[in-house]
């Protein structure tokens, strides 16, 4: 199986990479964020060409963010799903531009919703959201119900 | 058309055409805009009411805003209307823009659309049917019979209210960015 060959190869690089393969045609991969530029770029030329997303989890209790990698690959039609864990109170990670160059845009994004910095994304200016003065809104601890009732429910 | 109809007609030919041709500007801001094709095509054919859809908000004096309002759309909508000439009628689609509905504590969808523009009808309902676009239509027609559509007037006198709302939600800039000679301000 295709799946299992990529995973035994990752392990013999990565030793603190945690490898699944939940179902046919998957590969889930959590590692510690020091490797993932290096795992992505490797992936990389293993077939998957394609980024499909970029996302953002916000595990508030264990004060972490999780950005999650979805890369698909056009030979083999197998996606994988590559994790990693940043701090949260200090939320800076390395942009995977040099890579994939539209993860630009993503990551404008995460940065809008979850305020992760990216260094090396020059284009970190605001994007979807109007007159915004809060922390960013796809964070846990921003309470939406209050900000709505302040925001609309006024007079 | 019977001749007593002519007689009321031309007595007052202005609301008689006024009714007869409410040209619409459609906001496809949310869900409710799946139920508008059914209306103007020929399962229901809104141009047996004299209600067509049309191209810039220019030519239009029926402004129908289908479902929840964003913030970011909240900023097009209120250039809309106020590039529409008037007279013009305001009707709030679906129960969103009543009060937020199913979208009361996001936050970037507004709550009440009536602090933003005037508002002169609503249609309940998550989803209304298309025949409800229909008793709002002949409703329409009545409260224009009996000069009960103000909406155009309040947005007028009450011009810094709106505006107030608007730039609390949209910010400085936007208010800024408004141009001096839309005619909102002009009491003819």
């Amino acid at each position: 199986m295709r799946e299992e060959a990529i995973k035994q190869d990752i392990e013999q690089r990565y030793e603190a990479c945690l490898v699944t393969v939940p179902r046919e045609k998957r590969i889930g991969i959590s590692l510690p964020k020091d490797s993932l530029f290096s795992l992505i770029a490797f992936i990389k030329d293993e077939g998957f060409r394609h980024l499909s997303l970029i996302t953002c989890v916000d595990w508030i209790e264990e004060d972490e963010f999780e950005l999650v990698y979805h890369l698909a690959s056009y030979e083999d039609g197998i996606h994988a799903i590559v994790k990693t864990r940043i701090d949260r109170a200090d939320p800076v990670y390395l942009s995977i531009i040099p890579l994939f160059e539209h993860a630009q845009t993503y990551e404008r994004e995460i940065h809008e919703m979850f305020g992760v910095d990216f260094t090396g994304n020059d284009r970190l200016t605001p994007f979807l959201l109007t007159n915004w003065e809060e922390i960013p809104p796809m964070r846990k601890d921003f309470d939406t119900k209050e900000y709505s009732e302040r925001m609309f429910e006024h007079e | 058309m019977d001749r007593a109809d002519i007689k009321k007609a031309l007595k007052d030919p202005h609301k008689w055409g006024e009714k007869y041709s409410l040209w619409v500007t459609y906001f496809c801001t949310g869900c409710g805009i799946i139920e508008i094709p059914p209306v103007i095509t020929s399962r229901w054919d809104a141009e047996r009411f004299g209600v067509i859809p049309m191209a810039t908000p220019r030519q239009a004096n029926l402004f129908l805003i289908t479902g929840y309002v964003s913030v970011k759309t909240l900023g097009y909508i209120v250039t809309t209307y106020d590039q529409m000439p008037d007279p013009k009628y305001a009707v709030a689609f679906g129960s969103c823009p009543i009060d937020g509905g199913l979208y009361y504590t996001s936050y970037n969808t507004i709550n009440h659309l009536d602090r933003y523009i005037p508002i002169d009808g609503w249609i309940a309902g998550c989803m209304p049917r298309p025949e409800a676009i229909f008793i709002a239509v002949t409703k329409l027609w009545k409260m224009i019979d009996g000069e009960m559509v103000d909406g155009y007037k309040r947005y007028k006198e009450n011009i810094d209210y709106y505006r107030k709302n608007q730039e609390r939600v949209l910010g400085k800039k936007f208010i800024e960015s408004i141009p001096s000679s839309l005619p909102v301000t002009v009491e003819t």
